[in-house]
């Protein structure tokens, strides 16, 4: 069961678990669509010669290397891929992607993934509130 | 991990070992972003015990992989993970168990 402390927001109708736990990658990966790394600054990272620095900024930065441009909103878009950044105080905190459909999905830690219907419904406890939505045209 | 530095793994740090890190996976359960991980309390006491406690992380490496690498590196000033096995984290494990095996800190 996911720890009501850490998701206020979540309830028992706006989201649903669609994997089993595992610690082979984490929330900023998953957000990327890699299910194969833990992406870590100065570990493995979308950035060549990244150092490690765990800021928002440098979060938005690599999704920016990924094609993502910051946007106004979470509307979904046809033809346009949007994922959320998460922070609290100095550091990021999680990466949530929307799905074609419009829902959004997040990998919460070393934990499960689930669908979410919006992305603030996994905001509001641990992973303070979303700072950024960015988007990029479909692939 | 030698028969000689099992027997000097003392019960009382196996203990405090197991304890932390139990305490370390619960506060970090949801959490991505490893700097928050490895800010844990449990998670600095546990780099906080110093060389004597490589042994029993390697043991939870070989058991769970998960993401005690900071702590490794840390703890030994050390990284033997090869370039193509960065963020793979069965990898970055296994690269970690073969150095504690060729440092006697891990049974061959």
């Amino acid at each position: 069961m996911i720890g009501s402390r850490e998701f206020p927001r979540l309830t028992a109708t706006n989201y649903r678990v669609t994997s089993p736990a595992t610690s082979d990658y984490n929330c900023i990966a998953w957000a990327a669509e890699d299910e194969h790394h833990w992406w870590q600054p100065g570990v493995f990272w979308p950035l060549a010669g990244s150092s490690a620095d765990f800021g928002i900024e440098v979060l938005v930065e690599a999704f920016r290397s990924l094609g993502f441009e910051p946007c106004a909103n979470a509307e979904f878009e046809l033809g346009v891929e949007k994922i959320a950044i998460y922070g609290s105080s100095l550091f990021y905190t999680h990466a949530a992607r929307q799905l074609p459909g419009g829902t959004w999905t997040s990998k919460l830690g070393r934990d499960v993934d689930i669908e979410h219907d919006m992305p603030t419904d996994v905001a509001g406890g641990l992973y303070g509130e979303v700072v950024r939505f960015m988007s990029r045209p479909a692939r | 991990m030698t028969a000689t530095m099992q027997a000097q793994l003392s019960a009382e740090t196996r203990d405090r070992f197991q304890r932390l890190a139990a305490e370390w996976k619960e506060q970090s359960r949801y959490l991505s972003n490893t700097a928050q991980m490895a800010m844990l309390r449990p998670y600095q006491r546990i780099i906080g015990m110093g060389l004597s406690v490589v042994p029993l992380i390697l043991e939870e490496l070989q058991h769970e992989p998960d993401q005690w690498f900071w702590a490794l590196e840390s703890i030994t000033e050390e990284n033997p993970v090869p370039t193509e096995a960065a963020g793979n984290v069965r990898q970055m494990a296994q690269a970690w168990i073969d150095w504690g095996k060729r440092n006697g800190f891990v049974s061959p």
